[in-house]
């Protein structure tokens, strides 16, 4: 008795769009993390998933942004699997998740193929009272990778997850941005982020399907912040991160 | 009408919340909230909450929007002064019970079922308070099983039962019960991923359901957003307060 069943991709994407559009969200970073969600999934696995969103990019290509998912610990078919979906198919951008604590060296040639490419990573991040799995990122992890790789523009996944000790790990590394998805709505954590990271590294991101799309909207929409910044949250510190063939610019300005 | 069965006043010792009881009614009249149902937060951690109840039944008396929830623990021993202080007290309809805070289980309120149930007055049992991935590593609290809420319910047919605080998965176990059992209820503040508000109501329980956000623990915003982003506009207004209205009339 599940909820979110995915029968095709066509009945996936209708649903997942329909509800983005619904919550006014008009582009959407995209990734799969493959249907059985592997911890540690093969080389095969990560085709299958990036292969699954480029063919969502071609029934919204005017909504969906790739991301490419790898498993670093199979490091050099991974490069070559970045290679082969932003060089070639030019997905904007690289996901990684559990498979590997972003501390890890094995990250290097990953993070090192995506200044080439000059796209951001979106590395899971979370900070869990009740234990993380044995290779998922703590925000610390995430600081440690952004300081070997000052080139690389870092998306750490989940705020809500980092918990306000978190925030701290990577508050003095600027080219780490953290999204609003992840953990319940919890008052202030968007006011904390702004506060302690800067308006502009904060961007937003739902987690949807697994969180929704409006109830994220609200943690920026409804966060004690100037408008401008709201702004920049949903759209404009997104747009700065993306590469120039994701075509997605910064707003102007209001007069 | 929107009415908000879950609301909070007081501060919270992990994270600096906007508790105050003047901060929580503005938030909530901000997004359009007509009625409250407000409980002490400090209840949670205190070793006699019933002494922080005077803080909502104050808070009702002087603003007629918000409906005092106290918080009763059925293993203190005066439990039944308590509850007779909640009736002489005006638009207290409800008492909330937070077992795993006060280490105890359901069990331990037959005394409380019973007496709620003769003196028409409904109970709200939260099972969640915080995520627990998210509490403070040195208390830690698990969540009441649903189902243990079920058990109240289906032992007491007289009494009205509201299920706070689950998430979509303890929800989902309960959901066939929910649907049977015409004396519970459930509330909206922490059902969360996409489509699982809409399941529920395509599950039949669209007249179980009652709008909560948990405010100020929760954006209100997030609570308000979660509703009006699943259904359409006539099952969001039952949700948001035709069900509520018509427990407080039955009540």
């Amino acid at each position: 008795m599940m909820p979110y069943e995915i029968r095709s991709i066509d009945q996936d994407a209708s649903q997942l769009l329909a509800a983005a559009k619904h919550s006014g969200v008009r582009k959407m970073c995209l990734f799969s993390l493959h249907p059985d969600a592997p911890e540690e999934p093969t080389i095969a696995q990560c085709r299958q998933a990036n292969d699954y969103v480029l063919a969502y990019r071609d029934i919204a290509p005017e909504v969906v942004l790739p991301f490419c998912y790898v498993n670093p610990r199979h490091t050099k078919e991974a490069v070559r699997e970045i290679e082969r979906c932003v060089g070639k198919h030019r997905m904007v951008g690289i996901k990684l998740w559990v498979s590997c604590r972003a501390s890890d060296p094995l990250l290097d040639p990953i993070l090192e193929t995506a200044v080439a490419f000059d796209v951001p990573v979106l590395q899971h991040a979370w900070l869990k009272t009740s234990g993380n799995l044995p290779s998922e990122s703590t925000p610390e992890d995430v600081a440690k990778l952004a300081k070997q790789h000052l080139r690389a523009r870092i998306i750490m996944s989940h705020l809500n997850g980092h918990n306000p000790r978190g925030l701290e790990a990577v508050a003095d590394c600027p080219n780490v941005v953290v999204d609003t998805s992840g953990g319940d709505p919890e008052s202030g954590m968007v006011e904390l982020a702004v506060s302690r990271l800067g308006s502009h590294r904060v961007v937003y991101g739902s987690d949807a399907p697994i969180r929704h799309f409006a109830v994220c909207l609200a943690k920026v929409l409804g966060a004690n912040l100037p408008q401008t910044v709201i702004k920049d949250i949903l759209w404009n510190n997104a747009a700065q991160l993306l590469p120039p063939w994701a075509e997605v610019s910064a707003l102007e300005d209001e007069k | 009408m929107i009415i908000d069965v879950n609301a909070w006043t007081g501060q919270w010792g992990t994270f600096p919340i906007p508790g105050k009881v003047w901060q929580v009614r503005q938030s909530l009249k901000q997004i359009g909230v007509d009625r409250m149902w407000m409980s002490p937060l400090g209840a949670a951690w205190s070793l006699n909450p019933h002494l922080c109840n005077d803080e909502v039944y104050q808070a009702g008396q002087e603003s007629d929007d918000i409906d005092p929830v106290p918080i009763i623990d059925p293993t203190i021993p005066s439990w039944p002064d308590e509850l007779d202080k909640a009736k002489e007290t005006k638009m207290v309809h409800w008492v909330k019970l937070l077992p795993a805070y006060g280490s105890y289980t359901l069990c331990e309120a037959k005394g409380l079922f019973e007496a709620l149930s003769s003196n028409g007055m409904g109970v709200i049992v939260q099972v969640r308070l915080e995520d627990p991935r998210r509490q403070h590593p040195l208390a830690q609290v698990p969540d009441v099983p649903a189902r243990d809420v079920v058990n109240i319910a289906t032992q007491y047919p007289d009494l009205r039962v509201i299920l706070s605080g689950a998430g979509w998965p303890a929800l989902l176990e309960v959901a066939d019960s929910l649907s049977q059992l015409p004396n519970l209820y459930a509330d909206t503040s922490q059902i969360d991923g996409l489509g699982m508000l809409k399941f529920l109501v395509d599950f039949g329980l669209e007249t179980n359901l009652l709008f909560g956000s948990h405010t100020p623990l929760f954006i209100p915003l997030a609570g308000l957003a979660r509703v009006l982003g699943e259904v359409d506009d006539q099952t969001a207004e039952t949700i948001l307060g035709a069900n509520a209205s018509r427990l407080l009339a039955e009540i």
